[in-house]
C-alpha cells in the first residue's frame, strides 16, 4: 500500500515537474529584444560604397544615417537612439550575404534596413534566410516585383515602384509617343532586368534590339559594343535598364562615337548628377532623355520634402552634393523611424513588423505615389511619374507637376491620376 | 620512491608509446584475447573483433574513466597509383585529424588528460557503417572488460565515422555516454551520393561524355575503370584551370560549338558545383577578395565571375574523384548501379544560386542554355534491385537519445553543413513532437516527462577573409587550405576541445552550458555556437 502510494506520488511529481518545463518554455523571454536597449535601437544595412556599382550608390547610406543622426538629435525615437551600421557589400551578392551575417551575428542589430540590390537581397533572403530567423529588412533599395511576395519574404519590405511597374508604364508611353521607331533595349541579364522584362511584356512592346549584359561588365569596353549594335541597327530610341555606371558608359561611349539615339533611362540608372560624374561629357547631353521616378525631382527645392532633405544633407551630411541617391537615402530612413516608432516603447521585431502592416501605407514619404502595405500586402509605392532632363540635368515632368501613373505588378491596367500624398509632418519627424 | 614525471616528460612519453604501437604483435585468430604492453605510461592493446577487425585499446595509468571510441572516415576502397595506397589506409585511427601530426599531437593531448583512446581498422574498408556499428559494439565491451575502472564512453567519429557514431547512439543508447559526430554524413549515405553523383554527372555531361560515371565492372576491370575515370576528370579539371581567363573549354567536350563559343566553360563549371551542391568557396578561394583595387571593375569581375569557378574547381577535385570511388564502392555493395538522375530537375537544384552568382553563370540567358545542356542529356539508370538494397542499409532517424556535440564546417567540400542540418531539422521535429505527445499524456492524466533537446552543434568557420594573390593576380593555392574549409580540416585543438565538451557531456549526462562550451570554444579558434545558424540543406533533402 505504501509502495503503491509512494509510486503514485512519484508519478504525480514528475507529471508537475513535467508541466512546469513545458510551461516554462511556453513562457515568452522578458528580455528586450535583440539590438533593443533602454537608450539605443541597432539597425544595419549592406550596400555598395566601392566597387562596380559604387559611383551614386555609395550616398544612399551615409544620407540615411544623416537623417537618423537628425532623430537623434532630437531626441531619438521613444527615448532611444538610432545606431547604424553600414556595411560596404561592393555589390557583389556574396559579400552581401557575409556582411549581413556580420550584423546579425556580430552586431546584433534589430533589423536590416535599406539594403541595396536585387541579387544581393535575393542572396541575401535566401542564404541568411532572414524569413526563417526572423529578422525584419525594410524598405530595401530596390524595385524588384518579386519581395512583395509575403509567403517568400516574410520579414522583408520593398518600397520602391516595382521594375514590372516601370516597364508597363514607360512601355505604355513608348507604345504612345514612338510609334514606328527603331527601338532598342539594353538590359541587366538578372532578375532586375528579368523583373521589368516581364512588364515590357504586359505592356506589348516588342524591342528591335535586346541586348543584355551580365552585371559587373558595364565599363566602356562591353558599352562600346552595345553603342556598335545599336548605331549598326539605327535604333532610334534607346532604353537602358541597368545601373548607373551602365547608363553613364553607354551615354559616354554613345557620345564619343557621336551616336545621339532618344535615350530612356530606367529610374534605378538615372541620377543626373552620377552619370555625369562618372563621364567626361557635359550634363547638357543628358537634355531630353526620358526617365521616371516615384520621388521629386533632386533639383525641385520647390517640394517640401526636397526641401527639408536638403537641410538635413547640409547639418548631417557635410553638405554633400545633394542628388536622387541622396534623396532615396533619407526617404527610406524617414519610413524606417516611422516602423521604429510605431513599433512602440519596447519594440520587438514581431511589432515592428505589424506596425508596419497595419500603418505604414499612411506613413509621410516623399513619394508621390500611394503605398500598398497591408496584412496581405508588401507592395510599396504603386507608381512613377514621367519626365524629360533639361540641360542641367533636371528631370521635368511630361504631364502636369503632380501627374503620376500607377498600375500593380501584374497585368492590371496603367492608371493616370494625382498624387494625393501625406505632407511632411512637423520637423520631418515621425508623429 | 616517488615518481615524479612532469607534463613535458609524460607528454614525450605518450608520444613513444604511441609510436611503439607498430611494434606489438596483433592477434591473428579472431575475438582472441587483445595483446597488451605497457610503456611510457600508456597501457597499449592490439586484437581483432569477431568480425577480423583490427583494433586498438590505450589508457595512461591515470586513466581517469572516460574513454573514446573512434570512428574513423571514409577510406578510398582501392589505390591509386602514386596518390593512395588501401592497404596503409586499411588500419585503426586512434583520433581524428586531417594529418598524421595532427592526429599524433590531438592523441597525445588527450592521453596526457587521463583519458583512454579505442578504435577500429574495421572489417572493410570503403562504405562500411553497418559492419561498423556491429563492430562498436563489440568493441565497447572488449575495452570494458581489459580496463574495467571505464566510467563513462563518448563516441566520436568524422565523416562515415560520424555517420557511424549517430547511428551507435539511436541505435545502442544503454552504451555510451555522449557522442561527437564530426563533419558527419547525416540521414544516409544516399545523399552524399548525390552530391557526388551530381557533381561527376555534370563534369561527364559538359566536359567528357566518355566518363563512366557508373556502372563499373566487377573486380581487377572495374578498379581500372575507376582509375580511367578519375585520369579522365583529372584531365578535364586540368583544361578547365586552364581556360579559366580565356573560357576555353576541354577539348573532350561534346557540347555544342556556338554553346561553347557564346558561354566561358567557368559558367558550366560553375553550375557543376551549385547544382550538385558544392561550397562556392574552397580552401584557397574565400569568395570575397579579389586581387587588386576592391573599387576596379578588374576586382569585380574576379570577385563576382571567376571566384566560384575557382572554387568549385577546387571543390570538384575532391568531389567528382569521390563520385567515382564511392558509386564505384556502392554498386559493389549492392550489386548494381545505385546512383539514378532520371526526373532530376537541375534548374531546380540549381537554385537561388541562378541569381546569387549570375555573372559567374554569365547571366540568366547563358544560364538557361547551360540547364538546356542538362536537360537534354542522357541520364543514369539505377538498378532497382541495387537501390532497394541501398536504401536498407544503415540510416539515421534523427533522434538524439543521447547528448550530442556535432562539429561541422558548413562549407566543407565532401560532407558541407547540410548533412548536420538535417539532423538539426530531424531532431527538433523528434523534439517537438514529443513535447506535444508530453503535454497530451499529462492533459489527460498519465504520467509524463520534458523530452529533452539533446542537440548542440558547432560550427567550424573560416575566417572571413583568407585568400591572398600571386603576382599575376591568381589566388595562391601554395598554402595550406583555410581552417573550415575542406574536409575535416579540424586543428587538434579544436579536436581536443570537442572530446572536452563531449566528456563533460558524458560525465554530466546532458549538455554542457553555453558559457562552457563558448570558453573551450574560445580557446581553440575557429568555433561558433549560434543556434540560429542554419546551413544549406543537401540537395538530396532540399528538393526531395
Amino acid at each position: 500500500m505504501i509502495g503503491s502510494f509512494r509510486k503514485k506520488g512519484l508519478v504525480a511529481a514528475s507529471a508537475i515537474v513535467a508541466i512546469a518545463g513545458l510551461a516554462l518554455a511556453a513562457v515568452p523571454a522578458q528580455a528586450r529584444e535583440v539590438g533593443v536597449t533602454a537608450t539605443s535601437i541597432k539597425i544595419g544595412t549592406t550596400v555598395p560604397l566601392t566597387g562596380i556599382a559604387g559611383p551614386g550608390y555609395a550616398k544612399v547610406a551615409p544620407a540615411m544615417k544623416a537623417y537618423f543622426d537628425y532623430v537623434n538629435a532630437n531626441g531619438g525615437i521613444n527615448g532611444r537612439k538610432i545606431e547604424f551600421i553600414i556595411k560596404d557589400d561592393r555589390y557583389l551578392p556574396p559579400v552581401s550575404v557575409e556582411k549581413t551575417n556580420e550584423l546579425i551575428l556580430k552586431d546584433k542589430v534589430f533589423a536590416i534596413v535599406g539594403a541595396l540590390g536585387t541579387a544581393n537581397n535575393l542572396a541575401v533572403n535566401s542564404r541568411v534566410r532572414l524569413g526563417s530567423r526572423g529578422v525584419p529588412s525594410l524598405f530595401v533599395n530596390t524595385g524588384f516585383s518579386g519581395f512583395a511576395d509575403k509567403k517568400k519574404f516574410p520579414t522583408l519590405f520593398p518600397l520602391f515602384s516595382s521594375y514590372r511597374m516601370e516597364a508597363k508604364i514607360m512601355g505604355q508611353y513608348i507604345k504612345e509617343n514612338f510609334a514606328g521607331k527603331k527601338i532598342g533595349l539594353i538590359y541587366q541579364n538578372d532578375d532586375f532586368g528579368a523583373d521589368a522584362l516581364k512588364g515590357f511584356e504586359s505592356a506589348g512592346v516588342k524591342f528591335d534590339v535586346s541586348l543584355p549584359y551580365v552585371s559587373g561588365t558595364q565599363g566602356a569596353a562591353t558599352a562600346t559594343t552595345w553603342i556598335q549594335k545599336m548605331a549598326a541597327a539605327k535604333v532610334e530610341v534607346v532604353y537602358i535598364f541597368g545601373v548607373t555606371t551602365a547608363t553613364a558608359a553607354a551615354v559616354g561611349v554613345a557620345a564619343a562615337a557621336g551616336y545621339k539615339p532618344q535615350w530612356i533611362f530606367g529610374s534605378v540608372g538615372a541620377d543626373a548628377t552620377t552619370i555625369v560624374g562618372q563621364t567626361t561629357v557635359p550634363v547638357a547631353l543628358l537634355n531630353g532623355a526620358l526617365s521616371m521616378s516615384f520621388m521629386p525631382d533632386a533639383a525641385d527645392t520647390t517640394d517640401e520634402y526636397v526641401k527639408f532633405f536638403r537641410e538635413v544633407n547640409t547639418t548631417y551630411n557635410n553638405n554633400a552634393t545633394f542628388d536622387n541617391n541622396i534623396m532615396a537615402g533619407m526617404n527610406g530612413a524617414m519610413m524606417v523611424a516611422q516602423a521604429l516608432k510605431a513599433a512602440g516603447a519596447n519594440p520587438t521585431r514581431k511589432s515592428l513588423i505589424a506596425a508596419i502592416e497595419s500603418k505604414g501605407s499612411t506613413w509621410a514619404s516623399a513619394g508621390y505615389p500611394p503605398i500598398g502595405f497591408s496584412s496581405t500586402s508588401r507592395v510599396g509605392y504603386t507608381g512613377f511619374w514621367i519626365g524629360k532632363y533639361n540641360l542641367t540635368g533636371s528631370l521635368i515632368p511630361v504631364e502636369a507637376k503632380g501627374t503620376i501613373f500607377t498600375t500593380d505588378s501584374g497585368n492590371g491596367p496603367v492608371v493616370k491620376t494625382t498624387s494625393k500624398r501625406p505632407a511632411l509632418p512637423a520637423k520631418g519627424l515621425p508623429n | 620512491m616517488k615518481t615524479n614525471i612532469g607534463k613535458k616528460t609524460f607528454v614525450g612519453l605518450v608520444s613513444s608509446a604511441l609510436v611503439a604501437l607498430s611494434l606489438f604483435v596483433i592477434p591473428t585468430s579472431a575475438s582472441a584475447n587483445p595483446v597488451c604492453a605497457t610503456a611510457g605510461g600508456i597501457k597499449s592493446c592490439q586484437g581483432k573483433t569477431s568480425d577480423g577487425a583490427g583494433y586498438v585499446l590505450q589508457a595512461p595509468l591515470n586513466f581517469n574513466g572516460t574513454a573514446f571510441i573512434y570512428s574513423k572516415g571514409y577510406r578510398y576502397p582501392i589505390s591509386i597509383p602514386g596518390a593512395w595506397d588501401v592497404a596503409a589506409s586499411s588500419v585503426a585511427e586512434q583520433v581524428p585529424g586531417p594529418s598524421a601530426a595532427i592526429k599524433q599531437t590531438t592523441a597525445v593531448a588527450l592521453l596526457s588528460k587521463g583519458y583512454g583512446l579505442f578504435s577500429s581498422a574495421y572489417a572493410k574498408t570503403g562504405w562500411n557503417a553497418d559492419g561498423a556499428l556491429k563492430t562498436n559494439v563489440e568493441l565497447i565491451a572488449i575495452w570494458k572488460k581489459e580496463f574495467p575502472t571505464t566510467k563513462k564512453i563518448v563516441a566520436w567519429g568524422e565523416s562515415q565515422g560520424g555517420f557511424i557514431t549517430q547511428a551507435l547512439a539511436e541505435n545502442n543508447p544503454g552504451l555510451i555516454d555522449a557522442a561527437v559526430p564530426l563533419c558527419m554524413v547525416g540521414g544516409s549515405v544516399e545523399a552524399a551520393l548525390k552530391m557526388a553523383g551530381d557533381a561527376l554527372w555534370g563534369v561527364k555531361t559538359f566536359f567528357d561524355p566518355t566518363i563512366k560515371g557508373g556502372g563499373y565492372s566487377a573486380g581487377a576491370a572495374g578498379v581500372g575503370e575507376q582509375l580511367i575515370d578519375i585520369g579522365k576528370v583529372a584531365a578535364a579539371l586540368t583544361a578547365l584551370q586552364g581556360g579559366l581567363a580565356t573560357g576555353a573549354w576541354p577539348a573532350t567536350s561534346k557540347v555544342p560549338d556556338a554553346i561553347k563559343a557564346a558561354i566561358p566553360s567557368r559558367s558550366a563549371l560553375t553550375m557543376v558545383g551549385q547544382m550538385a551542391g558544392l561550397p562556392s568557396i574552397s580552401s584557397h578561394v574565400d569568395g570575397v577578395s579579389g586581387p587588386g583595387d576592391e573599387k576596379s571593375l578588374a576586382h569585380a569581375q574576379f570577385v563576382a565571375g571567376a571566384a566560384p569557378a575557382i572554387a568549385t574547381l577546387q571543390n570538384l577535385s575532391d568531389a567528382a574523384v569521390l563520385g567515382i570511388l564511392l558509386i564505384a564502392d556502392l554498386e559493389g555493395i549492392n550489386g548494381g548501379r545505385v546512383f539514378d538522375n532520371n526526373g532530376v530537375d537541375y534548374e531546380k537544384q540549381l537554385g537561388d544560386a541562378k541569381f546569387v552568382f549570375s555573372s559567374a553563370l554569365s547571366g540568366f540567358d547563358a544560364t538557361d542554355i547551360l540547364l538546356g545542356v542538362l536537360k537534354a542529356a542522357p541520364r543514369d539508370t539505377a538498378n532497382p534491385a541495387a537501390l532497394t538494397k541501398l536504401r536498407a542499409m544503415a540510416s539515421h532517424k534523427g533522434v538524439v537519445n543521447v547528448p550530442t556535440i556535432a562539429m561541422t564546417a558548413p562549407f566543407e567540400t565532401v560532407t558541407p553543413g547540410g548533412h548536420v542540418q538535417w539532423l538539426i531539422n530531424a531532431n527538433k521535429a523528434n523534439v517537438a513532437a514529443a513535447k506535444a505527445a508530453a503535454v497530451k499524456a499529462i492533459a489527460s492524466g498519465k504520467p509524463a516527462t520534458t523530452p529533452k533537446d539533446n542537440l548542440m552543434v558547432i560550427w567550424n568557420l573560416p575566417p572571413a577573409k583568407y585568400t591572398t594573390f600571386t603576382a599575376t593576380g591568381s589566388p595562391d593555392t601554395s598554402g595550406p587550405a583555410a581552417n573550415g574549409t575542406k574536409h575535416c580540416n579540424y586543428t587538434s585543438k579544436q579536436l581536443v576541445a570537442m572530446a572536452e565538451i563531449g566528456a563533460l557531456a558524458a560525465a554530466d549526462g546532458k549538455l554542457p552550458n553555453a558559457g562552457t562550451v563558448r570558453s573551450l570554444m574560445r580557446k581553440a579558434g575557429g568555433l561558433s555556437f549560434d543556434r540560429t545558424f542554419e546551413a544549406a540543406l543537401l540537395k538530396f533533402y532540399a528538393t526531395e
